[in-house]
């Protein structure tokens, strides 16, 4: 057993769920425990009635108004299509349903691994892209820091070095595999400080947004 | 359940005219020794197990060389089988062990494979065997026991 | 086991036991098959090697099961690899050997003596180097002592089986012999690491053949094993790979997968990352190996493969946990507890921003200039 192997699908691993776990709830726990800023104004609608409108409208909001498409519709696209890609692989592909199952005890059945292939590539390509557009546009250029560059990185390293591995590609298997699952347990240390953590945020935050504004009556 | 009754499906070999790419390059390149083996007298072989060869494949290169006149066996820890084809100068050598499965198989371009001659160390090593024969025989008694004796 | 006699060559001895040199040439051209050598070159390794003396072979063993020089030694008819035994003359081998002893040790020093620069070493088992060296002694000398003594006159040293190549067992965790590889030791001398637990003994006799033949050692990989029988992994030589590209496997050994002979790589098979030639050469002249009979690879041929975690779990899993292999339950540990730390620091966090923001709102107006 390679010894770089042995170590990130042991030790390593432990420590990068320990870390994930860590600060995950960290962040999430520190982030709803926040003083709410309490709205002063009399409720339009109840509680309940905020939420569904609330979430609703999270929903509605969730891809560019008809009169900014043309601007803002391509990165959107890119960015939705390189998250369900990115989902599909991690998650409907055997050996990947092999791992979570040894995790959480529960497996489902996989597609066939050369459509995840193609599925991969596809989701390489649409990763580039994606930083191309972000270098590309000034605005996004300034915006961006580090953090949005280094979460890129190790995004993408883990799907060239699970693309490598699949294909035996520049290296004896044992060393592709141990990368990528080397790139995976950095993927989990680095993922509760940075931007990543949008995974757990977006859903909650954008739902609390509609909640806010339904109760205001400006839900739309 | 035995390894031939795993269900397998080997893709054929899209051929045309039956030979498969592989054996059409293979023969080809038996051209070539032969070609060789006449105008230089140098001799040339072909491993066959180093090349990937389905059963199509096998089956197409032995219906292509056929069978020549020449069906040499030999016994040495395991089955030898040396056969000149119908092509003259190529001959088809296969080496099995004691448990009758094979373990190297080659196509010999030459005029006649070293398998099928006696080295001379071996010639010398058999000499006083017939020679004490004969002595224990005597030299009036009719000489019994030839191979092609009624 | 023969004696070495300087004066006669290989062929003569071969001659004197009845094996013609149409037997020998049969031997040599399966052998350069096996290794991958140009088809004409068994003509010429029978010629060499017939007209060659036989060269002196001195074979020390010293943490190990014997399984390796069975598997090079037992068979039920004579097979090719005896034929090795022709070429070769053992001239020590504390198993094999009649002698016990003095004269075992007396007739060992005579053959390197007389072949000083010229015999081939072939070890087998790992070398005890904790507390001294004495968890493994023979005529008073511990086993690195043995090593570095037998090993200076060899022209070449062969480590056979994984644990003379890598530690193999004994070296397993928590190494309470202080094991090492022969390689560890033998740093002044060309060596070759057959690895395998045990290897395939045609690999043994096509290397030594090689070496005989060519004067020099095969090529080699990063490991030091011969690269004609270790380049490729058992994945991709693996007669149920079909079955692994297309998804079918079996789950238990039991199972229908199991019966219909599916991949095995759920039921933890090392085979990609396992390198050695048993899926085409395999074992016992060729008649199965490990998967063939339904077991997964345990990846034998490769260093610390005893702690590379359960043999049954699967490869894209962790290897940590109590069994050896990652379990839902290990995730209580692991996953649960820090995210329990974490909800607590969250709180605290959450408690400290909430106290910080009332005491800049408590500040008078004035200060906040």
């Amino acid at each position: 057993m390679d010894p770089l192997l042995s170590f990130v699908r042991g030790q390593m691993l432990e420590v990068a769920i320990a870390v994930f776990c860590f600060g995950v709830l960290w962040r999430l726990v520190g982030v709803t425990l926040l003083r709410h800023v309490r709205s002063l104004s009399p409720a339009r609608y109840g509680r309940v009635r905020a939420v569904v409108e609330g979430s609703f409208v999270a929903g509605t909001r969730s891809w560019p108004h008809k009169a900014f498409i043309r601007r803002t519709g391509y990165g959107e696209a890119l960015g939705y299509g390189y998250h369900l890609a990115l989902f599909i692989v991690i998650l409907l592909f055997a050996p990947h349903i092999t791992f979570l199952k040894s995790l959480i005890g529960l497996s489902w059945p996989a597609l066939p691994s050369s459509l995840i292939n193609i599925i991969a590539v596809l989701t390489l390509a649409l990763l580039i892209a994606v930083l191309v557009r972000r270098i590309s546009k000034p605005v996004t250029r300034m915006l961006s820091n580090f953090d949005d560059y280094f979460s890129w990185l190790l995004v993408t390293a883990t799907v060239v070095t699970g693309l490598m591995a699949t294909a035996h590609l520049g290296a004896p298997y044992h060393q592709l595999l141990a990368w990528h699952i080397l790139s995976v347990d950095a993927l989990l240390i680095w993922f509760p400080f940075g931007k990543l953590m949008h995974a757990f945020y977006i859903f909650p935050s954008r739902v609390i947004n509609g909640y806010t504004l339904a109760r205001k009556g400006g839900a739309a | 359940m035995n390894l031939s009754e795993i269900p397998i499906r080997v893709e054929p070999n899209l051929a045309e005219e039956g030979l498969g790419g592989g054996v059409k390059a293979l023969l080809h390149e038996v051209l070539t020794m032969l070609e060789r083996l006449v105008s230089t007298g140098t001799e040339g072989a072909v491993d066959l197990r180093s090349l990937p060869m389905t059963p199509d494949d096998w089956q197409g290169l032995y219906a292509a060389l056929g069978e020549g006149g020449v069906d040499a066996v030999f016994e040495s820890n395991g089955r030898s089988r040396v056969r000149e084809t119908a092509v003259p100068g190529v001959w088809w050598i296969e080496h099995r062990d004691a448990d009758d499965n094979v373990v190297a198989s080659f196509l010999e371009v030459t005029t006649v494979p070293p398998l099928l001659t006696t080295d001379l160390v071996d010639v010398r090593a058999g000499i006083p065997r017939l020679r004490a024969m004969l002595t224990q025989a005597g030299a009036q008694a009719p000489f019994h026991g030839g191979q092609y004796d009624g | 086991m023969a004696d070495s006699d300087s004066t006669q060559t290989v062929g003569e001895a071969l001659r004197a036991q009845g094996i013609s040199r149409r037997d020998f040439l049969k031997f040599c051209t399966v052998t350069a098959s096996l290794m991958a050598m140009p088809p004409l070159a068994g003509r010429a390794m029978a010629k060499q090697l017939a007209s060659m003396k036989r060269s002196s072979v001195i074979y020390v063993s010293f943490q190990e099961c014997t399984g390796c020089l069975e598997s090079l030694t037992r068979s039920f008819s004579p097979t090719v690899e005896n034929l090795i035994f022709n070429v070769i003359s053992l001239d020590y081998d504390d198993t094999l050997m009649a002698a016990a002893g003095e004269a075992a040790e007396n007739a060992r020093e005579a053959a390197m003596q007389k072949n000083w620069g010229k015999y081939v070493l072939i070890v087998d088992g790992a070398v005890p180097t904790g507390d001294g060296g004495v968890y493994h002694t023979a005529a008073g000398k511990s086993a690195e002592q043995i090593l570095a003594h037998v090993a200076k006159g060899a022209a070449a040293v062969v480590s056979i089986g994984t644990c003379a190549s890598f530690g193999g067992l004994p070296i397993a965790a928590p190494n309470p012999t202080g094991a090492v590889p022969v390689s560890d030791l033998v740093t002044d001398k060309p060596v070759v690491n057959i690895s395998g637990c045990p290897p395939i003994p045609a690999v043994v006799t096509g290397t030594l053949v090689h070496y005989y033949t060519q004067g020099r050692l095969p090529d080699l990989d990063s490991y030091g094993r011969p690269l004609a029988f270790y380049g490729n992994n058992i994945h991709d030589r693996c007669y149920r790979r079909p079955f692994y590209d297309k998804g079918q496997f079996a789950k238990t050994f039991d199972d229908e997968g199991a019966r219909n002979g599916w991949c095995l790589w759920e039921l933890g098979c090392k085979g990609p990352v396992t390198y050695n030639a048993c899926a085409t050469l395999k074992w016992n002249q060729g008649t199965s190996f490990p998967i063939q009979s339904g077991h997964p690879c345990l990846g034998c041929a490769e260093p610390g493969f005893w702690d590379g975690g359960s043999f049954y779990a699967p490869l894209a899993t962790g290897k940590w946990g109590r069994a050896g292999e990652t379990r839902p339950r290990d995730m209580a540990f692991v996953a649960g507890a820090p995210a329990g730390i974490g909800a607590v620091v969250g709180v605290g966090a959450a408690g400290w921003a909430r106290m910080r923001r009332k005491h800049l709102e408590d500040k008078p107006r004035e200060e906040e200039d």
